[in-house]
């Protein structure tokens, strides 16, 4: 099987398209489709939909994409089984923590929301009943893989394969293989896989200093950053929810696994030592 | 002049480097005619208008831009339809996390950006691989767990690769552009 492979930068990485036939204009719909996720779900633009959330007064209805929607309404209900340990309200921290700009002067304790006050209407009205800073960087990489195979798999192509970053899902016949990043970054560990949805989450390398401790992206349930030193890999049927459970595993490791029985899916902690496994 | 040579005895050092950690494998997109054919398929004629930057320019667009300047040559083309001009493609280089990435920039008539294609990416196994200490692990066997190193695994999950330089070299392009191609 002869593979032509495209990437181009979006959701602020290298997207990466592989399929068994050298059709431009298949390329080009699907990376439209991640191109339009990026639109209306990116935390930097002022233009986004997340930005006119930000910026709308409580209560007021906003009229934003249904793929907005469709990844609210997962945001949501992840928010609601995981006991409020996913929340997609949690720019606020991330800002406070230095790994999001400040997008208006507003002070922080101002977006006192979190997911639960997101109200979704239909598929494409919502209103959020208190201010929240939501920043969809845990789960909307892993939508945008999903959209974008889908519309590949509706025109009919038999194999696909898109690793935004990490973030992958592939369509296809025949086992492929997939290395797996230890926390460090190092290539240790590889996996076949088929049909199937790959994410792999570790905070080790974007931990940074904030007010002399030490911050990571990943919250846990105590509201204190989570460092964790292993490397999480969830297999999921959809990339959205694989990309998500990696983020509950790091806190909730037991709960990460319950979920994911329920849609069979499967967990990996790979460790940053074979000593340490 | 003391500068100067530092840099010369640099480069076999980092060559050397560069040789003795073979874990990163190339993955080519498009080559240069193939990008051409893909961004413009309707293009009659590509007229290269690649140039050298002078220390003034690269100052001007370092200043517009807020994007460093790393190469003062400049290869972009002046794209030909039936009816002139149609648009033009820069081919540029940027770094990705230890390597260059090579992408290619289309824009429209108005200087809009129109299509963005990564050229060549060159995937890194370890971050450390520029560390000595890191990559002395090979010689002994203790750590043997990077064992894909000179094996080609063409998708990687986990550590997402960052493009703000990417983003930073398409910045520095439009600026390049609008100072200096259309002054």
């Amino acid at each position: 099987m002869v593979l032509t492979i495209r990437a181009q930068p979006w959701l602020g990485t290298l997207v990466e398209i592989s399929l068994d036939v050298s059709d431009d204009q298949a390329f080009q719909s699907a990376f439209a489709v991640i191109g339009e996720v990026h639109r209306c779900m990116s935390y930097h633009s002022d233009s986004s939909d997340l930005a006119r959330l930000r910026c709308s007064v409580p209560g007021a209805t906003v009229t934003v994409s249904p793929h907005t929607v469709a990844v609210l309404r997962l945001a949501k209900w992840l928010f609601e089984e995981t006991d409020g340990l996913f929340d997609i309200g949690i720019g606020r921290k991330l800002v406070a923590a230095g790994y999001l700009p400040r997008m208006d002067d507003r002070p922080l304790f101002h977006f006192s929301g979190n997911a639960g006050d997101i109200e979704v209407f239909d598929d494409t009205h919502v209103c959020c009943h208190r201010p929240i800073l939501i920043d969809v960087g845990g789960i909307a990489k892993g939508y945008a893989v999903d959209a974008a195979l889908n519309q590949l798999a509706q025109r009919g192509y038999e194999y696909a394969l898109i690793n935004a970053g990490g973030d992958l899902r592939h369509i296809g016949s025949a086992q492929e293989t997939i290395g797996l990043r230890r926390a460090d970054g190092v290539v240790s560990h590889e996996i076949q896989i088929a049909n199937v949805a790959v994410a792999t989450s570790s905070n080790f390398l974007s931990r940074r200093k904030n007010r002399g401790r030490l911050a990571s992206p990943h919250i846990g349930r105590d509201l204190t950053p989570l460092l964790v030193d292993t490397a999480i890999t969830v297999l999921a049927p959809e990339c959205a929810f694989a990309d998500a459970m990696t983020k509950v595993a790091m806190a909730d490791r037991a709960l990460a696994e319950h979920m994911l029985n329920i849609v069979g899916g499967s967990l990996f902690v790979i460790p940053m030592k074979e000593d340490t496994a | 002049m003391i500068n100067r040579r530092n840099f010369i005895i640099g480069v076999p050092v980092a060559l050397t480097a560069a040789s003795l950690s073979s874990s990163a494998h190339a993955t080519v997109y498009f080559t240069e005619a193939a990008v051409r054919k893909a961004m413009f398929p309707t293009a009659s004629q590509f007229i290269d208008r690649s140039f050298t930057l002078t220390p003034v320019q690269i100052k001007s667009i370092k200043k517009a831009s807020s994007a460093y300047v790393l190469k003062n040559k400049v290869l972009v083309w002046d794209v030909m339809g039936s009816g002139g001009k149609i648009g033009t493609l820069f081919i540029d280089q940027v770094y990705g996390k230890h390597e260059f990435i090579t992408y290619a920039l289309a824009l429209g008539l108005e200087g809009e950006v129109a299509r963005i294609e990564v050229m060549d990416y060159r995937e890194t196994y370890g971050e450390q691989v520029r560390n000595p200490n890191w990559r002395a692990q090979f010689t002994g066997k203790r750590y043997g767990q990077p064992i894909f190193l000179n094996k080609q695994i063409k998708n990687i999950s986990g550590a997402t690769l960052s493009c703000i330089h990417l983003t930073e070299g398409v910045r520095r392009l439009l600026a390049t552009k609008a100072l200096i191609l259309t002054a």
